[in-house]
């Protein structure tokens, strides 16, 4: 009984603590879930389900509850950020992405569904002349095409509402964005912290091996991976998220190099502290500024690969992501322009977006940039 | 001074053997990943000569031969390394040649792309970056920074598709597609890479802007400099030979490990987005056609490639900056 409770104090550090309530209350969960999958024909979760709530249990272990317990100081950073103009523009326009991706989809229609008696329609306030043949006069005629309040954003060649296709994508580049930088973060802070900590013979493996994983050219690999295994997107998340660490674990390992030798981890040490106790309780949340910052950055460029990999068609084809939309604006530019403008309008303010606060928190996070 | 010498031949031998393992590991993993996919490669092939109502039991025996499907594993491991080795990577159906061949006629194609973004993007990039440096907080550096973001958001294939819209679809002062007919070597080729230098160049061009300008920033306020204005030289001199040739080299660093992640990647879009035949577009094609010695082939250069690059840069850069010795 207490052997097991042990186990889950190094992790969780304090003793008696919420935290722990917190990992117990998540394994529960986490369990039940997987039981019901098990024994429940009809599945409750697909896997992105179960990456849900092992990184929502990381995210509330290591971010909320932290953040919770240290209000004050939370309110000196958000202090300091938000006169930072472009980053709580930022934050703004992620806030409403997010609210886009949860309520979006009970607003508007199916993004699958095809109607071929309203096609290439424009946007709300376009008219577009567009020519129609007729087979039986053997004449083509202008016909006048005028956007409508039905199609706030048009339509594709196919009759899709493209306003529900942008409200998708919406959620799909949230889902991978958030979903990818967490497996990549928790990654390479492991072992960017596992390294710098224990050094020597294990810190050169681990680091040749993130050497060595930096020199695939991080795109071509993506494509390489899904080509050969099939696209599919709780697949894509997890193969961006097992490639995208390297990055993270450098900047975390040069980090904890300057903690370890503090006198804080010199007094866990003396008393008599385990290593992966060290790591996780003392070492880790010690580099959480440094976390947050670079998970903030690392959004854009995994939601970047996944419409990427969606434009050169190894996309999940189940699924109606930014990047599909655009592929299929690209091959109808001439009768319908807007498909093309609207998802990389919206990928353009996403990747913007979480640039922007990204920038804004490390000048916030940064010590020297305090007056 | 003596002891320089043997260091650097240290360094450079033990860089060498690092790279020797880098480039195992990357043939050992695309071996593993080609082996554990859910479809063999042979099967695909095999499919495919179906597909076309050739003799299948001729092809099988030709791709036991080639993989030797039925030896052990690390004797075909061995093989696929000696192959590659021996420059024999494989044959593309989808195009019915060797691949090889394939490469050695696409990869013109690419280089041309890159070779010239690559340029313009340091150059402009640099510029705007020292101009940045100079009138720190002044309009320039503030618009110069905010373009910066910009590129640095814009989706690179999101970007070639507008320029495509713009320029050639409602303007019309440009091809839409790139014509592989024009030779190379020709103003007109210059005048069909435009939207795609434009293209590439954009993203670099932002990083580049913001590396200069903190390079240059981090030199600027050196003891070195205030000597060299005190001593009453020109800021001109100041600026170009005392602070740019300090701020240089960590930017050449930076140039050429670009070239590995923004660039490839960049114009493996930039290829598919215009159309033009180099190794992302024959990639890209392979892709639909299953064809995988093509996937493979394309991923393994770039891979090579950047090990390359890097290995150039590291060792150059060890040499001309003796302050930087790598225990």
């Amino acid at each position: 009984m207490t052997n097991w409770l042990a186990s889950i104090n190094y992790i969780t550090g304090k003793v008696g603590g919420i935290r722990k309530l917190i990992l117990i209350l998540m394994a529960a969960l986490l369990g039940v879930t997987i039981l019901l999958d098990v024994l429940v024909v009809e599945k409750i979760f697909d896997p992105l389900g179960y990456l849900y709530i092992a990184l929502g249990t990381l995210a509330v272990l290591y971010g909320i509850y932290p953040l919770y317990t240290s209000r004050r100081l939370v309110g000196y950073y958000w202090e300091r950020a938000s006169q930072n103009r472009l980053a709580v523009a930022g934050l703004a326009f992620i806030l409403f992405l997010i609210l886009l991706a949860l309520i979006g989809p009970f607003f508007t229609t199916d993004p699958t569904a095809t109607n071929f008696e309203e096609k290439n329609i424009p946007p709300l306030g376009f008219t577009i002349e567009e020519s129609v043949y007729h087979p039986e006069t053997q004449q083509s005629i202008s016909k006048t095409i005028t956007g409508s309040g039905k199609h706030p954003l048009g339509t594709d060649n196919k009759g899709r509402d493209l306003l529900a296709m942008i409200v998708s994508g919406a959620r799909i580049s949230l889902q991978v964005g958030l979903l990818a930088t967490g497996i990549a973060v928790a990654l390479g802070t492991l072992i960017g912290v596992t390294s710098a900590y224990l050094g020597g013979k294990i810190d050169n493996i681990l680091m040749r091996f993130t050497d060595i994983m930096m020199t695939f050219p991080f795109f071509l690999l993506l494509v390489f991976i899904v080509f050969i295994f099939g696209p599919n997107l709780a697949f894509i998340v997890l193969v961006i998220g097992l490639t995208g660490w390297t990055g993270t674990a450098r900047l975390v390992r040069s980090e904890t190099l300057s903690l370890r030798t503090r006198e804080f981890i010199m007094a866990a040490k003396a008393l008599g502290a385990s290593d992966s106790r060290i790591i996780l309780a003392h070492l880790v949340p010690n580099v959480i500024s440094l976390i947050i910052v670079i998970a903030t950055l690392s959004i854009p460029g995994v939601i970047l690969a996944e419409a990427g990999l969606s434009f050169i068609g190894l996309g999940d084809p189940s699924v109606t992501s930014w990047g599909m939309v655009l592929r299929a604006g690209q091959q109808n530019l001439d009768t319908a322009w807007w498909v093309a403008v609207a998802p990389g309008v919206m990928l353009f303010l996403t990747v913007l977006a979480f640039n922007f606060m990204g920038d804004g928190l490390r000048d916030a996070f940064d010590p020297r940039s305090a007056v | 001074m003596p002891m320089k010498k043997n260091w650097l031949r240290d360094y450079i031998i033990k860089r060498l053997f690092f790279a020797l393992i880098v480039a195992l590991g990357i043939l050992t993993v695309t071996f593993i990943l080609v082996r554990i996919g859910p479809t063999s490669p042979a099967d695909k092939y095999l499919a495919n000569i179906a597909a076309r109502g050739q003799d299948v039991s001729q092809a099988v025996a030709a791709i036991e031969a080639r993989y030797g499907l039925d030896k052990p594993l690390y004797e075909q491991y061995i093989n696929y390394v000696a192959n590659l080795g021996r420059g024999d990577w494989g044959w593309s159906f989808s195009t019915s040649m060797p691949v090889i061949e394939l490469i050695k006629t696409h990869w013109i194609y690419s280089f041309q792309l890159i070779f010239l973004s690559s340029i313009l993007g340091a150059l402009v990039g640099i510029l705007i970056g020292i101009l940045s440096a100079v009138r720190q907080y002044s309009k320039t550096d503030y618009i110069a920074t905010f373009f910066s973001f910009i590129g640095i958001s814009i989706p690179n294939f999101w970007l070639g598709v507008m320029l495509i819209l713009l320029f050639s679809v409602k303007l019309g002062l440009f091809k839409t597609y790139y014509d592989s007919g024009i030779p190379i070597f020709s103003l007109d080729n210059l005048r069909q890479l435009t939207l795609p230098v434009i293209t590439i160049t954009t993203g670099m061009l932002a990083g580049y802007t913001r590396y200069t300008r903190s390079a240059m920033l981090d030199n600027l306020r050196k003891e070195f400099v205030r000597t060299a204005r005190a001593k009453g030289l020109p800021e001109r001199t100041v600026i170009g030979k005392h602070v740019f040739r300090n701020a240089v080299l960590p930017l050449i660093t930076i140039i050429m490990f670009d070239l590995g992640s923004i660039v490839f990647a960049g114009a493996y879009f930039t290829e598919i987005v215009f159309g033009i035949p180099g190794l992302g577009r024959i990639s890209f094609n392979a892709i639909f056609a299953d064809d995988y010695a093509v996937v493979v082939t394309v991923t393994l250069i770039s891979a090579f490639l950047i090990l390359m690059i890097n290995l150039i840069t590291d060792i150059t850069y060890t040499y001309l900056d003796p302050r930087i010795r790598y225990d």
